[in-house]
């Protein structure tokens, strides 16, 4: 997989999404599709810039590449910070999201955005690396048969 | 694409204009500029989005700062993009702001 780098800082989120945007659109996704998907990396990228390094006292990159596996879009951003897997974060409920704007909780949203806007994130931290995997699955017209 | 901000305050109404794309390395301007709006404590904000086409949650993020700090704040979405309003709609922020299409239908 060939990766581009950036360096660990919110000034990447705007290139990056550049990048995911020329992917989903060579895999063919639709605007509404391309759009959730680079939300959702931005999202992520911003918790991994904020919260990984930043907070974390840590410099560093982000890596992403992409992939087609199966039917799948995948895109994988990797870094080198605090490891933080998006799975196991507390997500505003129902209840939480109807709350008024005035005693509101600001944690959560990206993160529920990052989960909504693709199929799957799947999340790896190891020595080496924290990768996080956005998968979107790819729809097919089916076949003509005239 | 770089955010582009334009406010202005006329009466009891402070106005913010957003173009290009709102993420967490432009929110913080955003936020400062409506901090700097509310100083006045003006009865409305009308956040005009037609050329916005990204919003992360660092968007949604100043709508609950605004409120918070001034509860009675109305707050007016004027002409926000079909996929602004999919991400408010998911989060709840649809209910707890006006949003309108038309110029005429920001009052009271």
């Amino acid at each position: 997989m060939e990766q581009y780098k950036f360096p660990g800082t919110l000034d990447a989120l705007e290139p990056i999404r550049k990048y995911v945007e020329g992917v989903a659109q060579s895999a063919g996704l639709d605007h509404k599709a391309t759009y959730k998907l680079c939300l959702a990396v931005d999202e992520i990228a911003t918790n991994v810039v904020l919260h990984g390094y930043e907070e974390a006292g840590l410099n560093g990159d982000l890596m992403i590449g992409s992939s087609m596996e199966n039917d799948n879009l995948v895109i994988e951003l990797e870094d080198h910070g605090k490891p933080y897997d998006p799975n196991f974060h507390a997500l505003p409920n129902a209840e939480d999201l109807a709350e008024r704007l005035e005693s509101r909780e600001i944690g959560g949203l990206g993160i529920f955005l990052a989960l909504d806007g693709v199929d799957d994130i799947q999340y790896a931290s190891s020595a080496k690396a924290n990768v996080h995997r956005f998968i979107v699955r790819l729809e097919h017209e089916p076949e003509s048969t005239t | 694409m770089p955010l582009e901000m334009k406010s202005s305050t006329e009466g009891n109404t402070a106005r913010l204009s957003l173009g290009g794309e709102l993420d967490g390395s432009s929110a913080p301007a955003v936020r400062e500029a409506v901090d700097k709006l509310l100083q006045a404590r003006p009865e409305r904000l009308v956040l005009e989005l037609e050329k916005l086409t990204f919003m992360a949650s660092a968007g949604l993020r100043i709508l609950i700062f605004a409120k918070q700090k001034q509860q009675n704040l109305k707050i007016y979405l004027l002409k926000p993009q079909e996929i602004v309003i999919d991400t408010l709609k998911k989060t709840g922020f649809y209910q707890s702001v006006y949003v309108v299409d038309r110029e005429e239908d920001i009052k009271g």
